[in-house]
């Protein structure tokens, strides 16, 4: 018959096997749930031309368009990754989550966020016939 | 003073909760059969105007999931001297049953895919990130909307965060039944609040100024704003979880954890009415 403090040793022993095999496991796990799968860049044709001043409202970004030069900024707030909105009246984009605001260039105006929006690709296709914006 | 908490503590919280669990689990795999995590704010907005009976199911399980976690706080404050006698185990886990349950109500509230659930997933996430080394497994296992979208989080919605919930409660809720039979009035004012009150969605508007999370989510939403995410999201909840963990009377600790939570509270409640003023 074993005696108690064996049964309690052995007892101990699986236990602790449990814990490092769980932990072993999280491994695989983590690396299978952690990959993302290559994405190719994805691209956005708006096929209608923005007058002098004039922007456009995608579900992903905001595309601008001067006369001189156009170009596109993310709409994600740089702090938490709220959907950030343009206000035409001042020129500014602002998150509704924390009123963190960015000129039209995407350069912070006011905090809490502290890094600028994100740049996507734009060109502007020849004769008024639209943009594609690379995402 | 001493009526009031003798009433309160009669009351049969934990019968209420698990009333409500039921309801809000039946009227969950009801919604499930319509909603699409890959179209979330179609699916709902379908649900409320197009497939009948759809508003109410989604109201129904809207409000009988709130009920749950309230009857379940209200609960856990009316046995609170009884349950002096579990093992720390015990109360532990049973106290951890919180967190995940309101995990499952965030989730939820997430997979409306408005602008108001959208963004507090996105900021969940961000938060999730900002914890050093595992902040990121943490995010793919359970949140990663950038990426996946709401698949993720829907599948710990309906099975994962449910099963956890499950493992944590079992031994203690597998000593109860509860019959609708005893509880009619209660079932029927479930029932008869979401057909007339209908659950909130919050669709996209051009130029919105402000948006407020989900009640339970205002005071952090607003703290967010001052600390940075890792203080104000993990740090900072996390506090209070390990203080209610270890509330139980046998404790040394357990005036200072006490006072610590009531101030907490205090203060949470406090941010909370900042955000929504704003």
């Amino acid at each position: 018959m074993a005696c108690p403090d064996t049964k309690k040793h052995s007892a101990t022993k699986r236990k602790f096997l449990l814990i490092c095999a769980s932990i072993a496991a999280l491994y695989p796990i983590s690396r299978f749930s952690g990959y993302s799968i290559p994405r190719k860049p994805r691209i956005v044709e708006i096929t209608q031309s923005l007058p002098d001043g004039g922007f456009h409202l995608g579900r992903d970004f905001i595309l601008f368009d001067n006369g001189d030069s156009t170009w596109a900024l993310s709409r994600k707030c740089t702090h938490l990754g709220c959907t950030i909105n343009y206000h035409e009246k001042d020129s500014i984009l602002e998150c509704p989550c924390h009123q963190s605001r960015f000129s039209k260039k995407g350069d912070v105006l006011h905090g809490p966020a502290k890094k600028p929006l994100t740049r996507y690709n734009v060109e502007k296709l020849k004769d008024d016939g639209g943009y594609i914006v690379t995402i | 003073m001493e009526l009031i908490r003798k009433t309160f503590e009669s009351i049969r919280w934990g019968e209420y909760s698990l009333l409500a669990l039921y309801i809000s689990v039946l009227s969950g795999v009801v919604v499930g059969l319509q909603y699409d995590p890959s179209t979330p704010l179609y699916s709902v907005s379908t649900l409320d105007m197009l497939v009948p009976f759809g508003a109410y199911f989604r109201s129904l399980h809207f409000y009988s999931s709130q009920l749950f976690f309230l009857f379940c706080i209200c609960h856990v404050i009316g046995i609170f001297s009884l349950a002096q006698s579990y093992s720390s185990r015990q109360w532990i886990m049973l106290t951890a049953t919180l967190p995940v349950a309101l995990l499952i109500l965030f989730t939820g509230y997430v997979l409306r895919g408005d602008s108001t659930g959208f963004s507090a997933g996105m900021i969940a996430e961000a938060i999730l990130l900002d914890i050093p080394y595992i902040g990121a497994t943490i995010n793919d296992l359970f949140f990663s909307i950038s990426e996946n979208g709401m698949k993720r989080i829907y599948l710990n919605h309906i099975i994962s965060f449910g099963l956890l919930w499950g493992w944590l409660a079992w031994g203690h809720v597998k000593k109860y039944k509860v019959a609708f039979n005893n509880h009619i009035i209660l079932a029927i004012s479930i029932f008869a609040f979401s057909i007339f009150i209908t659950a909130p969605l919050e669709p996209d508007h051009l130029g919105v100024t402000h948006i407020n999370g989900p009640w339970f989510f205002l005071g952090l939403q607003e703290l967010l704003r001052y600390l940075p995410p890792l203080v104000a999201g993990v740090f900072v909840p996390i506090t209070l979880l390990i203080a209610i963990a270890y509330l139980q009377t046998k404790n040394k600790s357990f005036t200072p954890l006490f006072l610590f939570i009531i101030c907490w509270l205090l203060l949470y409640a406090i941010l909370s009415i900042i955000g929504l003023n704003r």
